[in-house]
């Protein structure tokens, strides 16, 4: 009743290519835009922004990056981790040699760096696909970690071998840092997220969307439409890699705070991937929903006997957690194998129609 | 009222040949892999306007044929003119870029996305906003795919499968997905067409319906087109010249009537008793 599409005409590719030709669905976005940029601020405490929205936020962006790649030029890769870590260190590397540099200029142009070594080590999948692609990537992902461990240059020659974020600040006000403060570095990241989305979002749905799809689905069908894979691919490679390693920079800048090369290691690339896999690949919504699920619910379920004054070992929270999160992730995967996106998708399928079955 | 758009609106580009002229010509080719000689000196051509049918028994080198032309295949011996310009070896893409569109023997569509978008994607070629246009979406970007579209729209009415616009083609039904590959074909807006078997596995009704939308694509829009097609009474019906193939080598090339008379022919297909 809520979702009728029936009366909404559209008499105009203009108003076809819209990017809701649904009216509903503008609506429930600004609802969800509404809450993240003034109800969630309002309302959140700092343990909320730092636990909870602003790591969703920032996985969903490396999730986002990977889904380019994976999801819809059909390249898997198991090196997301590292190419995070390839922006978070051309971030730090940006900063510490240029301190004037406007923070958001240095994010942006990090991305260009991950771009980059994602280009180089997306090379193989002009010879090999599939599994042996994810090798390739896996290759990646150990040389990159091997590289941030050993190239003392990379962290400024510290002690420790971990990256610190100095006070950073913008038209005068502290966003990175031990200084700043939860409510800022929110703001600052969901402005970049959903600037990226909304790009991401256009590039998906236009020529280059459609080339990497076709790519996905048939390469060599889309060769005899006259698409050339080399560009295809590396491509794909760069546009995600950018994304990733922008989310990187996020990552080590606007939520840890310091980082070591340990934390680009596998789990991390994993940790993204199944964000993806488990929102929808092919699928921009799906990074979020895939976040919220393995970012945010635990933090919620581990936060809730205590909430409620139920008394159980903190420990026990912890097991119970694991537990839960895996039985869902399970749940999920056998109710809609292509992801909560899917899973959502059906769901407006079946309010459109409601209360018909068909 | 019939809303249907006259195809002759959807012309094939101009590629400066009259009608009748040489537009493409096979000289010499051999093709092999490994010790299997798929192609023995073949030498045939293709005029402009035409209809040319590619026949032969299973395994004749007719696929592999079309492979050569499209340079998916390159030619151990022989060489290809197209538009008077000769080679050997060629990228799909610069094929296609040339003007060589084609469809497949086992559908080659893009499963995961629609009929529109499956026709858009044989417009890529044709599109030229780069990644930074594309980004914005709105402005040109947005000015071009409206612009693409509409060529797309034309050539959705035109195969008359408007009901499937949105529909994900890998859960249609086979008849309508060999449509669509022809809509996709259609899209690089081609001046030479090969079709790979357009009607394997059709029924009687589809068989008329496609016979009666490569007439169209012939006549209306001046389109070339290269066949191979299994079904004789389409194939007789359809081509104005038909050349056959047995075991790689060229046996008759002619007029329909002149093939099906020719006792090499009869042979091939029906086996000679030794």
């Amino acid at each position: 009743m809520l979702y009728r599409t029936a009366g909404q005409f559209k008499t105009s590719y203009h108003a076809d290519h819209a990017l809701f030709p649904v009216r509903q669905d503008a609506i429930l976005l600004g609802f969800i835009l509404l809450l993240a940029f003034v109800v969630f601020p309002l309302t959140a405490s700092e343990f909320t922004f730092r636990a909870m929205l602003i790591p969703v936020l920032i996985y969903a962006l490396a999730a986002l990056g990977l889904n380019i790649l994976t999801g819809y030029a059909g390249q898997l890769s198991l090196g997301t981790g590292a190419f995070m870590g390839v922006g978070a260190y051309a971030c730090y590397k940006l900063t510490s040699i240029f301190p004037e540099l406007n923070i958001v200029l240095a994010i942006a142009l990090s991305g260009f760096f991950s771009a980059a070594v994602g280009v180089a080590f997306g090379l193989p999948s002009l010879r090999i696909k599939g599994f042996y692609l994810a090798i390739a990537t896996l290759a990646a992902q150990f040389f990159l970690v091997w590289l941030f461990e050993k190239w003392a240059w990379l962290y400024n020659y510290s002690a420790s071998g971990a990256i610190q974020v100095p006070n950073i600040d913008m038209f005068g006000v502290t966003v990175a840092g031990p200084n700043a403060t939860a409510i800022v570095q929110y703001y600052f990241v969901l402005c970049v997220v959903c600037l990226v989305t909304w790009f991401a979002i256009n590039i998906t749905r236009g020529r280059i969307g459609r080339i990497w799809k076709s790519v996905r689905d048939m390469d060599i069908a889309a060769e005899l439409v006259g698409i050339n894979l080399m560009k295809a691919k590396l491509s794909a490679f760069a546009v995600s890699s950018y994304i990733v390693g922008i989310s990187g920079a996020l990552f080590v800048f606007l939520w840890r705070g310091a980082a070591e090369p340990v934390l680009f290691d596998i789990p991390l690339s994993f940790r993204v991937l199944f964000i993806a896999i488990i929102g929808g690949l092919g699928s921009i919504l799906g990074n979020y929903l895939g976040a919220i699920l393995i970012v945010a619910l635990p933090v919620v379920i581990s936060a809730l006997p205590s909430a409620l004054g139920i008394p159980i070992a903190s420990a026990t929270v912890e097991h119970l957690n694991t537990m839960i999160v895996g039985a869902l992730i399970i749940v999920f995967l056998i109710v809609e194998p292509h992801g909560l996106a899917r899973f959502w998708a059906i769901i407006r399928e079946k309010l459109i129609m409601w209360p018909f079955p068909h | 009222m019939n809303l249907r758009p006259d195809p002759r609106e959807l012309a094939a580009p101009d590629d400066g040949i009259a009608k009748g002229a040489m537009l493409l010509e096979v000289k010499n080719v051999s093709l092999s892999f490994g010790g299997v000689k798929a192609i023995t000196n073949i030498s045939f051509d293709i005029l402009k306007g035409e209809i040319r049918a590619i026949i032969g028994p299973n395994g004749a080198g007719k696929t592999s044929m079309l492979n050569v032309i499209n340079g998916f295949y390159t030619p151990q011996q022989g060489t290809i003119v197209f538009r008077g310009e000769e080679r050997r070896a060629m990228k799909p893409h610069h094929a296609v870029r040339q003007g060589i569109a084609r469809t497949f023997q086992n559908v080659a569509l893009f499963k995961g996305m629609s009929t529109l978008d499956n026709i858009m994607a044989g417009r890529s070629v044709k599109m030229k906003r780069g990644l930074g246009w594309q980004m914005l979406w709105h402005g040109p970007a947005l000015a071009e795919e409206i612009e693409h579209r509409e060529k797309v729209e034309e050539i959705i009415d035109f195969l008359e499968i408007q009901h499937i616009r949105r529909t994900p083609v890998g859960k249609l039904p086979y008849g309508l997905q060999k449509r669509v590959e022809l809509g996709r074909a259609l899209a690089m807006e081609p001046s030479l067409l090969l079709l790979d078997e357009p009607m394997a596995g059709m029924n009687l009704e589809e068989k008329e319906d496609m016979s009666r939308f490569i007439i169209d694509v012939n006549q209306q829009r001046g389109t070339t087109i290269a066949l191979i097609e299994h079904d004789m009474g389409v194939v007789m019906d359809l081509s104005d010249r038909v050349v056959v193939l047995d075991y790689g080598k060229k046996i008759a090339d002619g007029v329909p009537d002149a093939v099906k008379a020719n006792k090499q022919v009869i042979d091939a297909y029906l086996g000679v008793a030794h």
